[in-house]
């Protein structure tokens, strides 16, 4: 494969990351612009642990995440108190202080005669794991790819499950959600630290597939477009975030005649489809009706079975 | 089962519940009724916890609830329709039961089971109440796209698969045609035999005359009357208030 | 839904088990100055290469050129540009065309004997090439 689709394809599958991160908090109803933090964070604490203290990648996404979640859980639970704009504002303020942090941020050892780690503004470079294990660049794609298909199968199963419909509800109504016996802050607290694991693990891929990192990577920009990607692509389904990184980085970025009025385009497209498509292309509508469309044509499709049992023994008559 | 001590709401200046005492007993239909404005939905609200309220106490089985979260309460039997519907509208009709539902057995669940789609009887009880309120065919319609009288029969469905000891029914006839108001009786009557408790809040007279226990008349936030049906419509108090102006109309 | 789970958690432990490698001891180090060209955007860089602990110029290798912009990351990649060794040893000559001024991180990809990447950050000007400017500084590139 050509090195620059290889390079295309990579940034797509880490960007969506970030994006599916911000669309698991779109699904509660909350607007971030704060994702970009726990990225950043993810990609620091992967790469500190891989460059300097010499852990196997695996681990090092790991920790990445972890950090990552913990740190979106701790801002969370004082700022999912707060609504909308509000909300919105905090994320952002947070995510400009990380940035900041990190300017300020060093910590270097020598390794082989060289210092290697976070110099503050002039950022973190030789995050040199790639090339000290002969990754190469394929191997690396397949790597993200194949972690960004456990998270969305992780999607599919959420979906699917009581926690699911417990986040989508709480993105809908808060109050009646409240109504059914859900305990709404520690749901959304639950959604913040996935995310931010997410955005950890993202990050992570990103700082290794890059091999250097800069504080200024993670200004609001990222944020703004992390959260686009999933208002564009669609709030229906985990795959809708992942179109909206296609529609930008695949298909604006890669057309050249393109690419110098792509701001432009994205941010034409952005407010046209909050007008037209308020969730975005694939939202609920379209994927119900995909769905009941593939369980009518597919032989395999669970049918929903109508049980057998006693249709009046709810209340022990005919309505 | 449910006493309200005293309870007032205060909106700034204006005084939309004050100081009033109710007492619901347990498996009893406690009528409430009013004219508009007269404090009957804001009750509701302070009884599920929506808002926090100014001073009284709402003591629920010996217990004073005022302070608890909405869903503490939910969780403790206590269970709502909305005057103007209230559904999840991205999530299917099914869904909005599932999460609604809320039984003891539920509970007992293993971790995967539970939310992973369910257990079997879980599931087969959603279904179940599916076809009590005639909507099995529309299981995995999205509630949005639903027609208005499936919505208002859906919310009922769904304050039910939460097993509520109490039911606080806000309106539930509004926009409802004699027919539909006629099943809506037999539904409420047949909630009583299974021991649960209602509180009923309707305009609809006739209807709160027919299924009601006990009435309780509600005037500018105040309880003006309390009584059996027929004591209530006989009180020249209430014929001023409130059927009086109705009769006159 | 238990086996998919399984398979597919078998199948990322995999990868990343993969991707153990032996160490590949050689770094590189790279000077890069870049002097804007004749068309507009264009950009001749002259990159020199060499191992990081020996001083010892890299020839032979296969370099390619490419950049990020930092400030947006994974857009405005630029379609990365091989580049030709010239008589010296390890010098390398690259015309790269860039999508806006500013600041840039060029990225060079090497291969073949040594595989590596350097990454090198300068600010790109209508007229000049120079040292990035500071992070906060006002008058950074922004959209």
């Amino acid at each position: 494969m050509d090195d620059y689709l290889i390079g295309v394809l990579s940034n797509i599958g880490v960007i969506s990351f970030i994006a599916l991160s911000a669309y698991l908090l779109l699904l509660t109803g909350e607007i971030s612009f704060g994702q970009q933090a726990f990225f950043a964070i993810g990609a620091y604490a992967a790469g500190i642990a891989t460059a300097l203290w010499g852990w196997p990648l695996a681990l090092a996404l790991v920790w990445g995440a972890a950090i990552g979640g913990a740190a979106a859980v701790l801002v969370g639970i004082p700022t999912l108190r707060l609504h909308g704009l509000y909300f919105a504002i905090a994320t952002l303020a947070f995510a400009e202080m990380v940035r900041i942090l990190f300017e300020l941020f060093r910590y270097q050892i020598t390794i082989d005669g060289e210092l290697v780690g976070p110099d503050g503004a002039d950022g973190f470079r030789n995050i040199r794991y790639i090339f000290d294990n002969n990754i190469d660049a394929f191997q690396f794609l397949l790597l993200i790819y194949a972690l960004l298909a456990v998270v969305l199968l992780g999607f599919v199963l959420l979906e699917r499950s009581r926690l699911g419909v417990i986040f989508r509800m709480i993105g809908e109504d808060e109050t009646l959600a409240g109504l059914q016996g859900v305990s709404i802050a520690h749901h959304k607290v639950l959604a913040a630290g996935i995310s931010g694991a997410l955005a950890g693990i993202g990050g992570g891929l990103y700082a290794h597939l890059t091999t250097y990192v800069e504080p200024r990577i993670f200004d609001v920009m990222l944020g703004v477009h992390s959260l686009a990607y999933g208002l564009i692509g669609g709030l229906g389904t985990a795959l809708g975030p992942l179109l909206g990184v296609l529609i930008d980085i695949g298909v604006l970025e890669s057309i050249r005649a393109l690419s110098g009025y792509r701001m432009i385009i994205f941010g034409g497209l952005v407010a046209l489809l909050l007008i037209v498509r308020p969730r975005g292309l694939l939202d609920e509508n379209v994927v119900h009706k995909i769905g009941r469309f593939w369980r009518r044509i597919s032989p395999w499709a669970r049918r929903p079975g109508l049980n057998t049992g006693n249709r009046n023994n709810l209340t022990g008559g005919r309505p | 089962m449910l006493d309200l001590q005293a309870v007032s709401k205060h909106f700034g200046g204006v005084r939309a519940v004050d100081g009033v005492d109710l007492t619901v007993a347990r498996g009893q239909i406690l009528g409430l009724i009013g004219p508009n404005g007269s404090g009957k939905s804001t009750i509701v609200n302070l009884i599920c916890g929506l808002f926090p309220l100014t001073s009284g106490r709402i003591v629920y089985n010996g217990a004073d609830i005022a302070d608890l979260p909405p869903h503490a309460r939910v969780t403790m039997g206590i269970a709502r329709t909305f005057q103007n519907i209230r559904l999840f509208g991205q999530l299917t009709v099914w869904q909005n039961l599932w999460v609604a539902q809320n039984s003891s057995e539920q509970r007992k669940q293993n971790f995967l089971k539970r939310w992973l789609g369910g257990s079997r009887s879980a599931r087969e009880e959603i279904d179940r109440t599916l076809e009590f309120f005639d909507l099995a065919h529309k299981r995995d319609e999205l509630a949005g796209n639903l027609a208005f009288g499936e919505q208002r029969r859906l919310e009922f469905a769904r304050a039910l698969s939460a097993k509520p000891a109490l039911l606080l029914l806000d309106e539930p006839a509004a926009g409802m045609n004699a027919e539909e108001i006629d099943q809506l009786d037999g539904r409420i009557r047949r909630m009583r035999q299974d021991g649960i408790t209602v509180l009923l809040i309707e305009h609809h007279v006739e209807l709160v005359m027919s299924v009601a226990d006990r009435i309780a008349v509600l005037n500018f936030g105040q309880k003006i009357a309390e009584g059996t049906p027929a004591a209530v419509q006989a009180n020249p108090v209430v014929r001023e208030a409130y059927l009086g102006t109705a009769a006159a109309a | 839904m238990r086996s998919i789970i399984c398979t597919a958690a078998a199948i990322a432990m995999l990868a990343l088990c993969g991707l153990e490698g032996a160490h590949a001891q050689v770094r590189a180090k790279a000077g890069v100055t870049c002097k804007p060209g004749t068309e507009k955007l264009q950009y001749d860089c002259i990159i020199k290469l060499a191992n990081s602990k020996t001083n010892e110029p890299l020839s032979g290798l296969t370099l390619t050129v490419g950049a990020d912009m930092p400030s947006m990351p994974a857009a405005h990649n630029v379609r990365p540009v091989g580049a030709a060794e010239d008589q010296e040893k390890g010098t390398y000559k690259a015309r790269i065309v860039l999508e806006m001024y500013g600041d840039w991180a060029l990225r060079l990809d090497l291969s073949g004997p040594v595989r590596d990447r350097v990454v090198k950050r300068l600010r790109f000007e209508r007229d000049r090439v120079g040292e990035t400017t500071p992070a906060r500084a006002p008058g950074r590139h922004r959209h």
